[in-house]
């Protein structure tokens, strides 16, 4: 097998708050390759926003990766200068974030923003750096790109910020793009458009997604694969068609029967109970046992490791009885 | 609108100020410095608008020509440390660590020294004048910048747009200057209007103390230390170029309100 572009191992990452040490990320592990999509959700806290920021060397002050390796193209990134992990990141990984208006430069225009790298990085003249930028603008499907290109981020939409945004993401001609939930601030139309351009964009010139968010139906329309993340780890990982199929974690379970279905007849929606746990406290035991249908005393005595079960792996000692949930609901009921 | 307004008033007076101030020679045709040992403190006269001082020089047109000394060492003595302040700020904020900790323990040492205590030293080394002035100035007043500046690139580091540009791989001083530079510049800015007239202040202390700009040149420091002995007989020898510092206090300042609600969202 041939290295992958990006290689992540047994990932950690501390925060440092007036509470204490937090540790944010505890042990992540996954490999990206151009092509790939890869869905990290979860809920607000667990750890899927800070794993990218690491990942990107964008991390706060008070924020340190303390174990772990992060990889790119084979090359252990804290190892290499600066200078050279910045090129290897750049030539890499490119990133979208949640809010456009944020990620866009308030006083220079969106055709210059994107100009910029052709022009300082790449070192393009200022002609051929303009029409390196408005075919970007064209790329990520904006028409008249010749008058879009003078203007200010205030002065388009947020759907049109957003495809901005992703063209400046992509001026470096990156093989895996960073998504840190793209599309949560948009309306559900643009929302649709935005996702279609990522899956054209990866259709076309191979590039690898990895999608961040708390949005199961995104996921489950652009990943091919799924990770679920609980109190800084991954509880589970797999295809998305088997994991929305077939969950292997309760915490996954419960998440699926949490998103409403347009079509059920009974419209209450379904709650995990309970909070997730705080990570300034080490943790005992499995992090959501206390939230879980499935658990017994054993669960709160050791914290389970991320296994292979059928297609997926996840980490719960009951996983084996995962055929048992769906049927013990329909009777009963989740609590 | 009023932020407009208020803009609009104080460079409307500063802006008179400065054009009086240009064409001096225009508006009044005595010699600030010519003494007329036959005509002292004549007080208003038609031909003497503002009167006499005791050596008989016209007090009008040494007011104008003393506009032209002050403003002139006011904005010098603020862009000086403006550039300083705000480069170090920039860098301070940007790179942290070693670098930020030693600067800013030397901004620490500067803040609580007191200023007219190097002042006076420096116009012990380097003699009276202009250039004892500015760099005194300069050597205090770069520590205001450096912690505005510095203070906003921490906050701005962690926006969205300047990780973005981090991770496209521009090179760091185009992010800096590109970036970084007009998003934060602006309370410097409007924080520079409000220290012109702190250093006009300090050159016109400095000038009554008899260590500003070397006599006779006019200054109102020194206009208002050669008024202040017939303070009880013709009060605006003293008093009007007070009153001058006041004025280009006030216009200022309303230039520095108008900016702040212009500049900053």
């Amino acid at each position: 097998m041939s290295t992958p572009l990006i290689s992540i191992e047994n990932l950690c990452v501390e925060i440092k708050t007036n509470r204490g040490l937090l540790q944010a990320i505890r042990g992540v592990s996954f490999d990206i390759d151009s092509g790939d999509s890869i869905g990290i959700v979860g809920e607000s806290g667990s750890g899927k926003s800070i794993t990218l920021k690491a990942v990107l060397g964008l991390l706060p002050n008070n924020a340190h990766v303390s174990s772990g390796k992060i990889f790119f193209a084979g090359r252990d990134i804290s190892k290499l200068e600066k200078k050279a992990r910045r090129a290897l990141l750049s030539e890499t990984a490119g990133m979208i974030f949640q809010d456009a208006i944020a990620a866009l430069n308030p006083v220079i225009t969106v055709g210059n923003q994107i100009a910029e790298v052709p022009r300082y990085r790449l070192g393009q003249s200022a002609s051929q750096s303009r029409q390196s930028a408005l075919k970007l603008i064209e790329q990520v499907g904006i028409s008249d790109a010749e008058s879009r290109f003078d203007l200010y981020p205030h002065q388009l939409s947020g759907g049109l910020r957003q495809r901005i945004a992703i063209a400046i993401a992509l001026s470096g001609s990156p093989k895996i793009l960073f998504c840190d939930e793209p599309t949560t601030a948009l309306d559900v139309t643009i929302q649709a458009q935005v996702l279609r351009l990522l899956l054209e964009l990866r259709k076309n010139s191979g590039l690898g997604i990895v999608f961040v968010t708390h949005d199961l139906a995104v996921v489950n329309e652009i990943c091919d694969e799924i990770k679920v993340m609980y109190a800084g780890r991954f509880v589970e990982s797999g295809s998305v068609d088997s994991t929305f199929n077939n969950p292997t974690h309760p915490y996954t379970y419960s998440l699926l029967k949490a998103a409403p279905d347009p079509d059920a007849s009974v419209h209450r929606l379904f709650s995990i109970s309970g909070e997730a746990p705080n990570l300034s406290e080490p943790v005992v035991g499995c992090p959501f046992a206390p939230r879980c249908f499935a658990g017994d005393a054993h669960c709160l005595t050791a914290e389970p490791e991320l296994l292979k079960i059928a297609r997926s792996e996840s980490a719960c000692f009951k996983s084996k009885d995962h055929d048992m949930w769906a049927a013990s609901d329909s009777k009963s009921g989740v609590k | 609108m009023k932020s407009l307004k208020t803009l609009y008033i104080g460079a409307g007076i500063l802006g008179a100020l400065v054009l009086a101030a240009i064409f001096a020679p225009l508006i009044t045709s005595y010699d600030p410095t010519e003494q007329d040992l036959l005509q002292t403190l004549s007080g208003p006269t038609g031909a003497h608008w503002l009167g006499t001082d005791a050596l008989g020089r016209d007090v009008f047109s040494r007011l104008i020509y003393g506009a032209r000394v002050d403003l002139t060492i006011g904005v010098l003595a603020v862009l000086l440390p403006f550039i300083i302040g705000v480069s170090l700020g920039l860098m301070t904020g940007w790179f942290g660590g070693k670098f930020d900790s030693s600067v800013m323990r030397v901004v620490d040492t500067v803040i609580a020294f007191p200023f007219y205590v190097l002042a006076i030293a420096l116009v012990f080394i380097f003699g009276p004048g202009v250039k004892s002035i500015v760099v005194a100035i300069t050597l205090v007043g770069w520590v205001a910048y450096c912690r505005i500046v510095r203070a906003n690139v921490l906050v701005a580091k962690e926006l969205d747009y300047i990780h973005a540009a981090r991770l496209t791989g521009l090179p760091t001083s185009r992010i800096l200057r590109r970036h970084m530079l007009p998003n934060v510049i602006s309370q410097a800015i409007v924080f520079s209007m409000s220290d012109i007239v702190l250093s006009i202040l300090a050159i016109v202390s400095l000038g009554y103390l008899g260590l500003g700009v070397p006599i006779p040149t006019a200054e109102w420091g020194s206009m208002i230390q050669e008024g202040q002995p017939y303070i009880l007989q013709q009060w605006w020898l003293a008093t009007i170029p007070g009153f001058m510092v006041v004025i280009v206090g006030f216009a200022l300042s309303l230039i520095g309100d108008g900016l702040v609600s212009r500049l900053e969202r």
